[in-house]
């Protein structure tokens, strides 16, 4: 790999310093000639029929421009899948969470358009509302939604085969359940969307998006007009985390409005409607059952998870699948049993997030802890003996080719001195580790593959296409990166156009782990190809083999002789004078089964390549207060190849953030009758800069067979192993095993008061038994 | 968020601004650093007609010592207090409160001590936007005659979260009003209502000018917990204040409890700072008993509605008074 010029070295971001500069546009920060301010009303109750709307007062206030509801939208129910349609863009007939969409204005200024809220008068009848998964499931009558029975709105089911019998077999078993609350992503930039309708009728619409061709399809449909009509365009993005994944009701209220105004419109979400009318993590709660044998592997396991799902169905399928999916990747199992529910409730609608289901991964490696306490073995030693190892076919029938998880397992023990440690500490001072998987993609049908587009303008620069979205992760680096290195350019030579449904194919968009390895391949391939053509011409020209040239520098030269060159600029004039194209294209499609589906058929590749991490945190709990003190976090991942260092360390490091220090310890939403009591930044604790431990960051490179330059998915795992390391950590400093995530004081105190009183008892009757 | 309408005014001197409050009373919000006052206006919670800002008024922000007190100006910034050497050597509580505000941008920047101790008070059923609070019925806050954070509660139990007086409060400081041709100086402990809705007594036309807070050889610690490092509001703290004895250096002459982010007022609590009069400076058993009692008189003015639980907050009020104490009483 020592010949690459650029992949694998930590080039700064292409897009850092506009961003950081506040030079970089976001949706919010768009202004088009005549646009008009557009504001959602929502419903205030979780639970209600609407009986009436009355828009006339706001209609005749001044400033005004147009009022949309339900009436306008045709009754369109929207779902990612076809068996998932359940969601009215505007509602007619109820509402079914607070902040649900019940109409939607355009005003001239956003002081009328919040008056005109103000002013349209809804009707409701207020019906029973349920809160609780639990209780909702036991409710024949209840219905949020008539057609869900028992409010169940998705049921994943997967068996192995076996279980029974294997359980038969084990030498311990144990069954626990673990609870979770729901998290939200809190995104730097609030949800925003300007829509417009050109003079040839085609919709553009700016954005947040995981994906800008999710979007268009959606819309294409609900305005039945063609896809080609739909124009997403390219906008910087702040942060997706999994909560931006499909189309958002505001972007069709939006462009309705635009439709009726004939005016661009703007809608810019508050902090709250952010949090509570976007998308939300899943509450759960899930019990798992494992049985080993004497050494510890796991022979048989039962995970029955029930998830509160909020409102809608959303991306419910996949949700229900992924925490599940997470733990077969991760480790070995003989026989699995899941059942996943995914359960509807009157609260926000729930979808995906970074970590998948921090109460599922946390119980899993929070059992295998006990399990190996029960054996006498360290929590090192029982993941050593049960991890994925390459070569090996995952529960649901995937092949593992590339997975060095043992190897970041080492390494992780290594840096943090795990081995040294363990059991060595003082009082509440603990050690924990946390090992994860995910996976690079999913099954995603017509809309699986990406392909890209390379033109060469005459100057000897390029301009790369391609339908990749930047949420922030730093894809339009990747993307560029790739094509200088197999263009021989330098990044400045690259013109990144991407994500805008318009001039860039279709492409699976961002949320399944998959840019580098299926959009920056395409890329890869495409950018092969352009210089393959160029080579052509320059071999001519240098009267040599084109197999014998390289390119670097923006030069094109024989290999065995750097000093016989020719630069690039000149090739492609040279092509051009001589009629020969200078374009390429190129596509990657992963190879999965496409007979694969979440509820009907979960068993088959699910995608190309699997990411593997294991993180390792130390803390520190004050046994007066119950506060965590994090005294390091040390993630290793393996990344199948790291094409730019930089940007994955800042990824592990976000991880960390995200799903250890605020997703453990602090991040929950707190509620009143379906009322989220802390919906801003102030109010949700997401952490700061200054509550970050220090970080050791461990690249682990597998060499992916199918990963461009090898790479895969990079920075998730550590998100999920995070969250599993922090609740080992504090679970080991106060010598109790926690069941209820997040983390919070509290209940670290009541645990630690608890087994204090359990230890007194027990030594009064060890004295009582004495005398 | 929409900040509503309002009119800016903009007075060259405190004559001026006094002026401007006699004349526009309750329909006037005076703006300091506007960390509380805007924000709350952004929510929808607060629709002042007026705005009277305080940013030509240099006069008010300053720290000095004079006839045995430090005086610090209203519109001193926090940063300046941080920084201040005799706050630190003889009020040390409120330098600890101030560092514990926000952020140090806002430090720096925007908060003001006054401003600090004039916040309102704070409940998470109403600091939400408009939007939040339609749909039920309104709390006593917010003009009705419900709370959500006590059944059937009469009025408003809205918490006091201020750094700044829990500390001022320990500190024994005074407040110095000032109104058009009229100057009064009241007791940091006589200045709160018993009404969450209007937590200060203080009429509209009334400014805060001065505090004013007693060098008397006292030793002082304030002590908080929160979720987070920075930006943040306690959701307990206290401040306490141990002075010696002039006669006997290694007993307790005058002792002050008060806890705050539990209730309408940081609460003085007066039998359990009486009860280490005469104790030792090491007298750990004296502190804790305080401590305790401290945690059962104040436990019963708390609500859950500023986060965590409330059973967390309370049990915490005891660990956190017993750290004051024990810091305060070895500083040297």
């Amino acid at each position: 790999m020592s010949d690459h010029t650029l992949i694998g070295t930590r080039m700064p971001r292409v897009d850092s310093r506009a961003k950081v500069m506040g030079k970089a546009k976001y949706t919010a920060d768009l202004k088009l000639p005549g646009m008009l301010v557009g504001k959602i009303k929502r419903s205030p109750y979780a639970h209600a029929r609407i009986l009436n709307i009355d828009t006339s007062k706001a209609e005749a206030l001044p400033g005004v421009k147009a009022v949309v509801t339900g009436k306008d939208t045709e009754g369109v129910k929207w779902g990612v899948f076809p068996y998932t349609r359940d969601q009215q863009f505007i509602q007619v007939e109820k509402a079914r969470y607070i902040g649900d969409e019940v109409a939607g204005v355009a005003a001239m200024d956003e002081e009328t358009a919040l008056r005109a809220l103000d002013l349209i008068e809804v009707e409701y009848e207020e019906l029973p509302a349920i809160f609780d998964p639990m209780e909702a499931m036991a409710s024949d009558t209840e219905l949020i939604h008539e057609d869900f029975p028992n409010n169940i709105n998705i049921h994943v089911n997967i068996d192995t085969g076996n279980v029974e019998e294997n359980f038969e077999k084990a030498h311990y078993i144990r069954e626990d359940t673990f609870m979770a609350s729901e998290e939200s992503y809190f995104h730097a930039e609030p949800y925003a969307v300007v829509a417009r309708f050109d003079h040839e009728d085609c919709l553009e619409v700016w954005c947040p998006n995981a994906g800008p061709h999710m979007k268009s399809k959606p819309l294409s449909n609900s305005f039945k007009i063609p896809l080609h009509k739909v124009k997403i365009k390219k906008i910087a993005i702040g942060g997706a985390f999994g909560g931006r994944s499909e189309i958002c009701p505001a972007d069709y209220i939006c462009a309705l409005l635009a439709k009726k105004t004939g005016k661009p419109v703007k809608i810019v979400f508050t902090r709250e409607e952010n949090t509570i009318a976007t998308r939300q993590g899943h509450a759960m709660i899930t019990t798992h059952k494992t049985g080993v044998d004497r050494e510890g592997r796991v022979l048989a396991r039962e995970s029955t998870c029930y998830m509160d799902g909020g409102a809608y169905s959303s991306t419910g399928p996949i949700a229900t699948s992924v925490p599940f999916l997470s733990m077969e990747q991760a480790y070995r199992m003989e026989s699995v049993r899941y059942n996943g529910y995914r359960i509807y409730t009157n609260k926000p609608i729930r979808g995906m997030i970074r970590v998948h289901g921090r109460g599922f991964a946390c119980g899993v490696d929070t059992q295998l802890d006990m399990i190996a306490d029960h054996l006498g073995i360290d929590p090192v030693e029982i993941r050593l003996k049960n991890s994925r190892q390459p070569g090996d076919y995952t529960s649901t029938k995937s092949y593992v080719s590339s997975c060095a998880m043992d190897e970041t397992i080492h390494k992780a023990v290594e840096k943090s001195g795990f081995k040294e440690k363990w059991g060595k500490l003082p009082p509440f001072h603990g050690i924990g580790i946390g090992t994860n998987s995910v996976q690079t993609g999913f099954p995603m049908g017509i809309r699986g593959g990406s392909q890209s587009f390379i033109k060469f303008n005459e100057d000897g620069e390029a301009t790369v296409m391609s339908g990749v979205v930047d949420n922030g992760q730093g894809n339009e680096n990747m993307l560029v990166q790739i094509a200088a290195e197999e263009l021989g350019l330098l990044p400045e030579d690259i013109h990144l156009v991407n994500a805008d449904t318009e001039t860039t194919s279709s492409d699976p968009g961002s949320y399944s782990q998959v840019s580098t390895f299926v959009g920056g391949h395409a890329v890869k391939i495409a950018a092969e190809n352009c210089r393959e053509k160029l080579f052509k011409v320059a071999a001519k020209v240098l009267k040599v083999d084109p197999q014998e040239l390289a390119a670097k520098n923006r030069l094109i030269f024989v290999k065995d002789d750097p000093e016989k060159s020719i630069p690039i600029k000149k090739v492609v004039r040279i092509s051009l004078l001589n009629f020969t194209s200078v374009n390429a294209e190129g596509g990657y499609w992963p190879k999965v089964d496409m007979k694969r589906e979440w509820v009907k058929n979960p068993y088959g590749q699910m995608c190309e390549a699997f990411s593997f991490g294991t993180t390792i945190v130390e803390v520190k709990v004050d046994p007066v207060t119950g506060q965590v003190e994090v005294l390091e976090a040390t993630a290793a991942q393996d990344v199948g190849y790291a094409l730019n260092p930089l940007i994955l360390e800042g990824q592990f490091e976000g991880s960390v953030a995200m799903g250890g220090q605020g997703g453990m310890l602090t991040e929950y939403h707190e509620w009143m009758d379906g009322r989220c009591i802390n919906p801003t930044m102030l109010d949700y604790k997401v952490p700061l800069a200054c509550d970050m431990p220090r970080i050791n960051n461990i690249i682990v490179e597998s060499i992916d067979p199918k990963g461009p330059y090898g790479a895969k998915e990079a920075g998730m795992s550590i998100a999920m192993s995070a969250a599993q390391g922090y609740s080992g950590a504090v679970s080991n400093a106060i010598g109790v095993f926690l069941d209820s995530f997040p983390l919070t004081p509290d209940k670290i105190l009541a645990a630690i008061k608890e087994k204090q009183t359990r230890q007194l008892k027990q030594e009064n009757a060890d004295k009582t038994e004495g005398n | 968020m929409l900040l509503p309408r309002f009119d800016y005014l903009d007075p060259k001197n405190l004559e001026e601004a006094l002026d401007l409050l006699a004349v526009h009373k309750e329909d006037a919000k005076v703006l300091a650093g506007g960390t509380d006052l805007l924000v709350r206006m952004k929510k929808g919670l607060l629709t002042p007609k007026v705005l009277i800002s305080l940013k030509s008024l240099n006069e008010l922000s300053y720290i000095k010592e004079e006839a045995g007190c430090i005086k610090i100006g209203a519109r001193t910034p926090l940063a300046d207090i941080i920084a201040s050497g005799p706050v630190q050597d003889n009020a040390r509580a409120l330098s600890q409160a101030c560092e514990k505000v926000g952020a140090i941008t806002m430090q720096h920047y925007r908060g003001t001590i006054g401003g600090n101790i004039l916040q309102d008070n704070r409940c998470h059923h109403y600091n939400q936007s408009d939007f939040h609070r339609s749909g039920h019925q309104a709390c006593h806050k917010n003009g009705g005659k419900t709370c959500y954070a006590r059944e059937n509660a009469d009025r408003c139990n809205s918490t006091c979260q201020s750094d700044g007086s829990t500390a001022l409060m320990a500190l024994g400081a005074k407040l110095v009003l000032l109104s058009k041709g009229q100057e009064r100086t009241v007791d940091l402990d006589n200045f709160y209502t018993a009404d969450g809705i209007m937590p200060h007594d203080m009429e509209p036309h009334e400014l805060l000018k001065e505090i004013i807070i007693p060098i008397n050889g006292a030793r002082s610690a304030y002590k908080r917990l929160a979720y987070r490092s920075a930006i943040d509001y306690p959701i307990v703290c206290a401040g306490v204040l141990v002075r010696p004895s002039d006669s006997q250096k290694d007993r307790i002459d005058e002792a002050r409890i008060v806890v705050g982010a539990m209730g309408r007022a940081p609460l003085f609590l007066a039998q359990a700072s009486s009860s280490l009069k005469g104790k030792k400076l090491d007298d750990t058993d004296a502190f804790k008993k305080a401590a305790d009692a401290s945690m059962d008189s104040a436990a019963t003015f708390a609500v859950h509605n500023v986060g965590s639980t409330l059973e967390y907050r309370c049990s915490m009020i005891s660990p956190l008074v017993l750290q004051g104490l024990k810091e305060a009483a070895s500083e040297k």
